[in-house]
């Protein structure tokens, strides 16, 4: 067991924990933040997307002790008005919605670096987020909409 | 104020719409009265209103993404004359008073839309009469619209009036006036799923963020031999392992209990187990396809064209693996799982404890997508008997390579079709041969072959099953997918044999004028026949699913040595439509799913799946995507089911698209490279 401290959507946290232990894991079971998923443990589903630093990462893949003293954000700490939420419920997007948070939170990094992005572009940020149900059309729909609305809030 | 309901009067509405309100008289319905006797109306089942004018709807069947916690609000609310503002959702409890709540086989709309207008309509009914009663006037001269009753210039909402509709009687089925449906607000709208901005804003509770006081978490180690069990085992290392509390035998194997899920999953693998593997062990792909052509009988006619198709297993990889939080107790037990069939699991909680069924409490949240692998309940079994051994509540989590490895599938298929042509190359004689292992009768393989939608001469569709202990479950469509797989690619084929256009060739041997009208539908919309974009190609396929017909046309082209599909153009025909945009949504996920199992299965070497992981179980990716064109037939027919119907054609239209292009028939699946890159 180590002592870690970590910041998680603006708030510090203290737990004692194995330096193993993904970063999902504290997340979810120690800080009852659920909105980031398990699907895979592989990092190959995106379910468990979170922001280190602004950069998507998968939280299954990412043990605790990586973590130091950066700002993790989940999608607890995207606000619920951010505009790419907005834009997923315009959009219909979410069927089951089990691997919603992951991908909102992989667009998000997307459009920070890339405000515009192209189909392609999105093809390429998105390929390691995984929805069974197939809401793909709508995702990409959803994400040149919020950045739609972004560009015309940033002029 | 309570609802005045005797027996006698639940019955008689119970007769209406054919014996399908059976159960307006139950128990839960009378525990929820008693505790809020003074506020609510509840005129059955479905629907409690109360005095601040909400009105909560009792949704009995699951939520998996289908839509269907708000297709039922929207059919009740909208025969209700309710404002859909007002309008709050609950899940149902397990009870034998909704019938039955299995969600599966697309059912839930069109085997409760009749039933849902009854009962909406009867409570309107009460809450006009119970204004006309206040006011003294012919209950002939109000009318209800948006949570009001109005008459003149009077006007009470459904709120103010709910305790005096409680004190009036339930009314009988011939004074029930159902909306004429040009009259319809709601349904027929694209109203938007009323989870969305929990989906979106993480927090929508699923069954595995269920979250209780004292709870520890639970893997279990089940035998990697289908039918083996546990010799013995030695748990040292595991106990060992930080934060682990208990390692516990279940009947499926060792269960290690612990502060958290990840320690639970560690040290589960820390378990050395020795295990009794059983006769599967010395099972492999090979054997298993020695054993289903084994099955094949002879010829009864000298067929033209006799061509064998093959499906392999398919692991339904739900986004959200097995779990299940039980917090069994001396008193009671409460169940949290993403479950397709409440019902089964509460007989199965009930028994395991032993407990009374009335403290044996299932709560279904919302499901991260059920496929049908959830109408079995192994992991209620699971995790019920952990918490029983344990004293605590705890939250049993499959991991993905537990839900692929030890799960339960989708049967292999494995066929052999003949047809005799005659001289205008139309068939005289059809024979279809389905070698399987059933889910739960010998029918279930042959759905979609037996009930087949053309006229193909003497048509002879027969199952063979085959009974191996690798566990089965349903996967959506059932075996529609695998019927359709086969049989599209051989019309193909015989349209080919025949000289034919496939499209010309199917509308000539459909049975009925409305599948005709779908399949013409498609090629219409999709532009058959004229010219395509150098590289591609289209194919076609008809099928229908539980007797609802689809058509789709396939526009795909080859690169990089991989099919890409560009376009699905698909025409349904589901009669009256309660939410076009879910309908669009459901055929888009049978799509995307169908078009999944050209690149899955599940394979064997020593009884042991050798798929563990999305790495080499590998799902859709959005640039695997197609565009997905649905025309909807319009229809004023009664509401059919859609969740299954959109998988069964894309496989073989995308197939006979491919053959199009590379002249090799593919007929197993999954598909190699070496299929196209010829």
């Amino acid at each position: 067991m180590e002592s870690i401290t970590l910041h998680v959507n603006g708030q510090p946290y203290t737990v004692e924990v194995h330096p193993d232990m993904p970063l999902l894991w504290v997340l979810r079971d120690l800080l009852g933040l659920t909105g980031t998923k398990y699907g895979c443990g592989i990092g190959q589903c995106g379910a468990c997307t979170v922001h280190q630093d602004g950069e998507a990462i998968q939280s299954c893949t990412t043990p605790v002790s990586e973590i130091h003293d950066s700002e993790i954000t989940t999608i607890e700490g995207l606000g619920g008005d951010n505009p790419l939420q907005s834009a997923w419920i315009a959009e219909s997007v979410p069927q089951c919605g089990y691997c919603q948070p992951g991908q909102i939170m992989t667009a998000a990094a997307l459009l920070k670096h890339n405000p515009n992005p192209d189909d392609e572009a999105i093809d390429e940020a998105m390929a390691y987020n995984l929805c069974r149900c197939g809401t793909y059309q709508r995702i990409r729909r959803a994400i040149h909409l919020a950045a739609g609305q972004s560009e015309g809030s940033a002029t | 104020m309570s609802a005045k309901l005797s027996r006698r009067e639940f019955i008689k509405v119970s007769a209406v719409g054919g014996g399908l309100l059976l159960g307006f008289h139950l128990p839960a319905t009378q525990k929820i009265r008693a505790q809020t006797a003074e506020t609510t109306f509840i005129p059955n089942a479905y629907l409690k209103i109360t005095s601040d004018n909400t009105i909560t709807v009792m949704v009995h069947r699951s939520e998996m993404g289908q839509g269907v916690q708000t297709a039922i609000p929207m059919i009740l609310a909208d025969e209700l004359e309710a404002d859909w503002s007002q309008v709050r959702f609950e899940q149902a409890p397990a009870d034998s008073a909704y019938g039955d709540q299995v969600t599966g086989g697309s059912v839930s709309i069109s085997s409760s839309y009749g039933m849902l207008r009854m009962a909406a309509a009867a409570a309107r009914t009460m809450l006009i009469a119970a204004a006309a009663q206040i006011w003294n006037v012919d209950p002939a001269e109000c009318r209800a619209e948006n949570n009001l009753v109005v008459h003149e210039e009077k006007q009470l909402s459904y709120g103010e009036l709910a305790a005096t509709a409680a004190t009036l009687p339930v009314p009988r089925r011939q004074e029930l006036q159902l909306k004429d449906p040009s009259a319809f607000r709601l349904i027929g709208t694209s109203i938007p799923n009323v989870l969305t901005p929990q989906y979106v804003d993480g927090t929508a509770q699923f069954a595995s963020d269920v979250r209780l006081p004292g709870m520890l978490y639970a893997a279990v180690a089940r035998c990697p031999v289908f039918g083996g069990s546990v010799l013995n085992y030695d748990d040292s290392q595991a106990k060992a392992f930080e934060g682990v509390r208990h390692v516990v035998e279940i009947e499926n194997g060792i269960a290690v209990v612990a502060d958290n899920s990840w320690a639970a999953l560690a040290a589960r693998d820390l378990l050395d187990i020795t295990w009794d593997e059983g006769d599967f062990a010395s099972q492999n792909d090979e054997t298993l396809l020695q054993t289903f052509a084994a099955e094949i009988p002879s010829a009864e006619v000298s067929p033209t064209i006799e061509a064998t198709y093959f499906t392999p297993y398919l692991a339904h990889a739900t986004m959200e693996p097995m779990n299940c939080t039980a917090d069994v107790r001396p008193d009671g037990c409460d169940v949290w799982a993403p479950t397709q069939n409440r019902q089964q699991a509460k007989s199965v909680a009930t028994s395991l404890t032993r407990l009374s069924r009335d403290v044996v409490n299932i709560h279904v949240p919302p499901i991260g997508c059920g496929l049908g692998r959830r109408l079995k309940v192994d992991y209620v079994e699971e995790a019920v008997q952990i918490s029983k051994l344990v004293g605590v509540p705890i939250k049993l989590l499959w991991s993905r390579e537990d839900d692929i490895q030890n799960g339960a599938y989708r049967p292999a298929t494995y066929h052999v079709l003949r047809a005799a042509i005659d001289e205008q190359g139309m068939p005289s004689h059809f024979e279809h041969h389905i070698v399987g292992q059933p889910v739960a009768a010998a029918s279930d393989l042959a759905y979609g072959a037996s009930d087949h939608p053309y006229r193909l001469g003497d048509s002879v569709v027969r199952a063979h099953p085959v009974t191996l202990p690798i566990p089965t479950a349903y996967f959506r469509s059932v075996s529609n997918p695998t019927s359709a797989f086969a049989r599209e690619i051989f019309l193909d084929e015989m349209a080919e044999l025949a000289g034919q256009d496939p499209y010309e060739y199917r509308m000539a041997l459909l049975r009925s004028e409305r599948f005709k009208v779908v399949l013409e539908t498609a090629a219409r919309e999709a532009g058959w026949g004229n010219p395509l974009p150098e590289g591609h190609a289209h194919g076609i396929a008809f099928h229908t699913t539980w007797g609802i017909p689809v058509a789709q046309v396939a526009e795909v082209s080859i690169f990089r040595d991989k099919p890409r599909i560009h376009r699905i153009v698909c025409a349904i025909d589901c009669g009256l439509v309660i939410n076009p945009d879910m309908v669009v949504a459901q055929v888009e996920s049978g799509i995307a799913v169908g078009l999944s199992s050209l690149f899955n299965a599940i394979t064997f070497e020593d009884g042991r799946v050798q798929e563990g992981n999305l790495r080499n179980y590998p799902l859709l990716e959005m640039e695997d995507m197609p565009i997905v064109d649905v025309h909807i037939i319009p229809s004023t027919e009664m509401p059919e089911g859609v969740g299954e119907m959109g998988i069964p054609p894309v496989v073989p239209a995308v197939i006979n698209a491919l053959y199009k292009l590379t002249g090799q028939r593919i007929r197993q699946l999954p598909i190699r490279e070496d299929d196209f890159s010829g």
